[in-house]
């Protein structure tokens, strides 16, 4: 399904995406994880072409 | 001699320059002075992490040996600077802020620092950082083994992070200059919140050997300095190619002050609400008579609109697997627990779940970033964004608690444009462009890959029409 701006900029916006938050976790390393797991969601809704490949190029 | 007061502190290097060449003082005297002021007022705000007193001295007089002589090696010979103690600098400890490498000691020096030394410049000491450069997600100033940065024109007030020493230490004019580091924000924020000009270049113009790697891919170094000249000048002198380095781009710099573009010619893309309703109420005159000042040297200011990405979680993402690979043996024998700050422990820890699959994916969307911001510029020369939303916040903020909110429904301005500048390797140049709440407030100035003279000639054309780069917080 691919993202549509407002969709993409809510994302960017939600509290959920940032890195941290301001209240102490109960297990902040479970809480890091969560935020973690959270950004990895967020990147899989992103239609991509197939052939576009990542921004680190291997040399021979 | 010449007295070496408060003039002589916060001189610029074509300044210091002048007064060598006099013979107003020698290299040792001048080094001597900058020695004992970083050693009396950098603990006050804990931007000192070394003082290399000694080898200073040392340098100094071979400095001196060589202007007797007539060996000039260039504008910043003779130069005392500070480097951030992520930078090694051989035979002394280099500590990362960090207690499990409190007494880490590297045979070799950074690349950056053997060629100031080169130039003759003179390294004075090492200064504070955020303990690892900040990134598994600190939230409390004091995320550092010489205590939280303080602010030289407010002490209650963060100096920002994470290169907190060489902002802070610039900005009391306890060095001429100082060579600090951004992965993101890290040049950006100390800089706006001490007022001091800064040079975050473009990804790989500056050799990181030798300085501790917390992201292969958005690492840079870059220098703190008095003026745009001065980062144009030490930009000079340590960019260019380094095979040590993996991320070279194998380019070098040359200051070329005389060839800048008519400001008629150059087109800055800014958004409003950036400076208004996003701005903090107490920063928004300040910003509004930077943009004037703008206005008069002629540059054209368009409103202009970012490429939009979710550039928070692709950063995050990108950060967290390269930081949880370099430092994986501090994770898992579990020294990550002597660190400071518990939300960076547990960031720290947490890094080594992300998937390939996500990296991958962050890397992959990092290029149509690339793409993008490339197409853009090709509408407009640099964009113009305020360094930080307002003033510096207070030294024991919870620097994760919401500061300032704008009006619901504010667009989104130029939000992420540290991110987006990091993703995409670009540099900028932080402008002290006023006061707020009686504390420094900046510009940021972001181009295209290898455009800092552009970014400079801008700089510098503002800071002929301004002044407050040469403004001094009371010690």
């Amino acid at each position: 399904m691919k993202l549509t701006r407002r969709e993409l900029t809510a994302a960017l916006l939600a509290p959920a995406a940032v890195a941290q938050t301001p209240q102490i976790a109960a297990d902040p390393v479970q809480a890091a994880r969560d935020r973690i797991k959270t950004n990895g969601d967020i990147l899989a809704k992103i239609e991509i072409p197939m052939d576009l490949e990542p921004a680190v190029t291997f040399k021979a | 001699m010449a007295a070496i007061g408060d003039d002589v502190f916060f001189a610029t290097i074509p300044e210091l320059n002048a007064h060598l060449k006099a013979k107003d003082f020698s290299a040792e005297e001048l080094t001597r002075a900058f020695v004992d002021r970083l050693q009396q007022y950098g603990p006050r705000y804990n931007a000192l992490a070394l003082l290399l007193h000694q080898e200073a001295l040392r340098k100094a007089r071979e400095v001196d040996q060589d202007l007797k002589r007539g060996r000039l090696r260039g504008p910043l010979q003779g130069i005392p600077y500070g480097a951030k103690d992520l930078i090694s600098y051989a035979g002394q400890p280099t500590t990362w802020g960090a207690k499990p490498y409190a007494g880490q000691v590297f045979d070799y020096s950074a690349t950056v620092v053997e060629k100031l030394d080169a130039a003759g410049s003179v390294i004075t000491g090492k200064l504070s950082t955020v303990e690892l450069a900040g990134g598994g997600g600190y939230t409390r100033a004091s995320a550092s083994l010489t205590g939280p940065g303080l602010n030289p024109w407010d002490r209650t007030k963060w100096s920002g992070g994470s290169s907190s020493g060489p902002a802070a230490a610039v900005a009391a004019g306890l060095v001429p200059f100082a060579i600090g580091s951004e992965t993101s924000g890290s040049i950006v924020t100390p800089a706006s919140f001490c007022g001091v000009t800064a040079l975050r270049p473009t990804y790989g113009l500056v050799s990181r050997h030798g300085a501790m790697a917390l992201s292969w891919t958005l690492d840079k170094l870059g220098p703190f300095g008095r003026s745009a000249e001065d980062c144009g000048l030490i930009l000079q002198v340590i960019a260019g190619k380094d095979a040590k380095d993996a991320g070279s781009a194998g380019k070098s710099f040359y200051y070329t002050p005389q060839y800048a573009r008519p400001m008629k010619d150059i087109k800055i893309g800014y958004i409003p609400v950036d400076f208004t309703d996003r701005a903090e109420p107490s920063a928004r005159a300040a910003f509004a008579a930077a943009i004037a000042v703008l206005k008069d040297t002629g540059a054209q200011l368009v409103e202009t609109k970012l490429p939009q990405f979710p550039y928070g979680p692709i950063l995050s993402l990108i950060l967290n697997a390269e930081m949880g690979s370099i430092f994986e043996p501090l994770i898992t024998s579990g020294k990550v627990d002597q660190l400071a700050d518990p939300p960076q422990i547990a960031g720290l820890k947490a890094s080594l779940s992300v998937p390939a699959k996500d990296y991958l994916k962050a890397m992959r969307i990092r290029r149509q970033i690339q793409q993008e911001y490339s197409r853009y510029f090709s509408e407009v020369d640099i964009i113009l964004a305020p360094g930080r939303s307002g003033p510096a916040v207070a030294a024991n903020a919870d620097l994760d608690a919401p500061g300032y909110t704008p009006p619901e429904g504010t667009g989104p301005g130029t939000q992420g444009i540290v991110q987006a500048g990091n993703l995409a390797g670009l540099p900028a140049l932080v402008l002290p462009c006023g006061l707020a709440d009686n504390l420094p407030v900046a510009l940021q100035l972001v181009g295209l890959p290898f455009s800092e003279n552009l970014l400079l000639a801008v700089g510098k054309e503002f800071q002929g029409r301004t002044d407050f780069h040469r403004r001094r917080p009371k010690l």
